[in-house]
């Protein structure tokens, strides 16, 4: 008897923390759901939703560059998910791509440094990042992550936007990539659920000299044209991260990975304002919000972008 | 003359610095100031609006909104319109993203002005913003 009572008790009190746990997630569901739903019909067919969706773009570039009907996995492609022009140029970048040899100086670093096997002994792990630890109630990225390993095993941070930081994580991110392991969400407490609303914030809300937020580009703008770029979208934007970006690679090929930390840094000072530091918590959590935005998409880094 | 000014500025300066003189400016809340008028260097003379653009872009490095164009940020402006006005220059010279020398510069006046209104600008924005950037969030505010 005592017993039965015993177990039906764990079996509620397990139920209300799974139920209660679940609540938290709702708003950022919704958010995603409708993200991906705009998403979707904005590029059901751009030629014909132009007034709609693409008032400025020309006819030409609407029916030759802009593919129709696109599922909401492709999107973790970027701009390429639906610029044919671009995406012909990827494709020819990814034949050989320029990050190859420094994904495998990634796995060599890793190799050599006990402490970050110790830290990571599991290598698939790159979708399961950022994450909100219940502890320190605070977003964990994984480049405050790897740095906070080596600085508890007496080694030095290393640069939280390129080098060696970039190399490892390239190798984290093609094992999870290989592992065909997709990204990993969590949203369990409500401080959570605010910090993820306060990344929500800093992406919607209009900043710098400029007035721009990232959603004047990659949300209402995904799709649109800025000089010969066409803007990727929010959805899918940090799946393939660390990315080699030809223009970092320009003088040398090691310069051209760079965390998603470093990409996130540019985008806000192209707004027009001092970005926040690498590992604040402000980028943290803005990086948390954008990581849920993709929430089950495969991971697919690293990759190339211009 | 030259040289009184030169000492009015410093003063000011420095009582902003020290805290003493941020009684002097008036502080509306953020989203009511007025950047054109605050900052208009012929009406307000250069001093007074280079004390305005130290006090405001303060609040906005505090709250992390601080403007940034190009390679320079404001807070770059700033100390080049004060060094400007402490040498007597005529020209604020714009730095890269490195903080080096370019070859462009600007008049001192347009220098603080610009100082100014990005400082006022950021705290306005950032006011704003806070009632303006659901309209932006599919499934909330933005409708298509």
């Amino acid at each position: 008897m005592l017993l039965n009572i015993v177990k039906s008790t764990a079996l509620v009190a397990f139920t209300s923390c799974v139920l209660h746990a679940g609540e938290f997630n709702v708003q950022a569901e919704k958010d995603r759901i409708a993200l991906g739903d705009y998403m979707v019909a904005k590029f059901k067919d751009a030629e014909k939703n132009k007034d709609k969706f693409f008032p400025y773009s020309t006819d030409d570039e609407l029916k030759n560059n802009i593919k129709k009907d696109i599922p909401l996995e492709d999107f973790s492609m970027g701009n390429y998910a639906f610029s044919i022009q671009g995406q012909f140029s990827y494709n020819e970048i990814k034949d050989m791509p320029p990050y190859e040899e420094l994904i495998e100086q990634g796995e060599e670093i890793y190799n050599d440094n006990k402490a970050l096997q110790k830290c990571f002994p599991d290598v698939t792990i790159a979708g399961e990042y950022p994450y909100f630890d219940e502890t320190k109630k605070e977003v964990v990225s994984l480049t405050g992550a790897i740095n906070e390993c080596l600085v508890s095993a007496g080694q030095k941070k290393w640069n939280e936007k390129k080098g060696k930081m970039a190399f490892v994580q390239s190798y984290f991110a093609y094992s999870t990539t290989e592992a065909e392991k997709k990204v990993d969400m969590k949203i369990t407490s409500a401080d959570a659920a605010a910090a993820y609303e306060r990344g929500k914030e800093f992406y919607y809300t209009q900043r710098g000299y400029l007035k721009l937020s990232c959603a004047t580009c990659h949300v209402q703008g995904a799709g649109k044209r800025v000089r010969n770029e066409s803007l990727s979208q929010l959805v899918g934007q940090t799946t393939h991260f660390p990315v080699y970006r030809l223009k970092w690679g320009k003088d040398k090929v090691e310069n051209g990975l760079g965390t998603l930390e470093r990409r996130m840094a540019g985008c806000v000072k192209d707004q027009g304002q001092v970005p926040p530091k690498t590992n604040s918590k402000e980028m943290k959590e803005l990086l948390y919000f954008m990581a849920y935005m993709s929430n089950g998409m495969n991971v697919d880094g690293p990759d190339v972008r211009k | 003359m030259k040289n009184l000014y030169s000492i009015l500025a410093a003063t000011g300066l420095a009582l902003v610095i020290s805290g003493c003189g941020s009684s002097s400016v008036s502080t509306p809340s953020n989203d009511t100031l007025d950047g054109k008028k605050l900052c208009n260097v012929e009406s307000n003379g250069i001093e007074t609006v280079l004390v305005t653009a130290v006090q405001y872009n303060k609040i906005a490095k505090e709250h992390g909104v601080e403007f940034k164009r190009l390679g320079m940020t404001n807070t770059q402006y700033i100390v080049g319109s004060q060094e400007a006005l402490k040498t007597g220059a005529k020209r604020v010279v714009l730095l890269n993203k490195k903080g080096k020398p370019t070859k462009n510069s600007v008049t001192v006046s347009y220098a603080v002005e610009r100082a100014c209104k990005f400082a006022v600008s950021a705290l306005t924005q950032e006011a704003e913003g806070k009632n303006t950037w659901r309209a932006a969030v599919p499934g909330d505010g933005f409708k298509y």
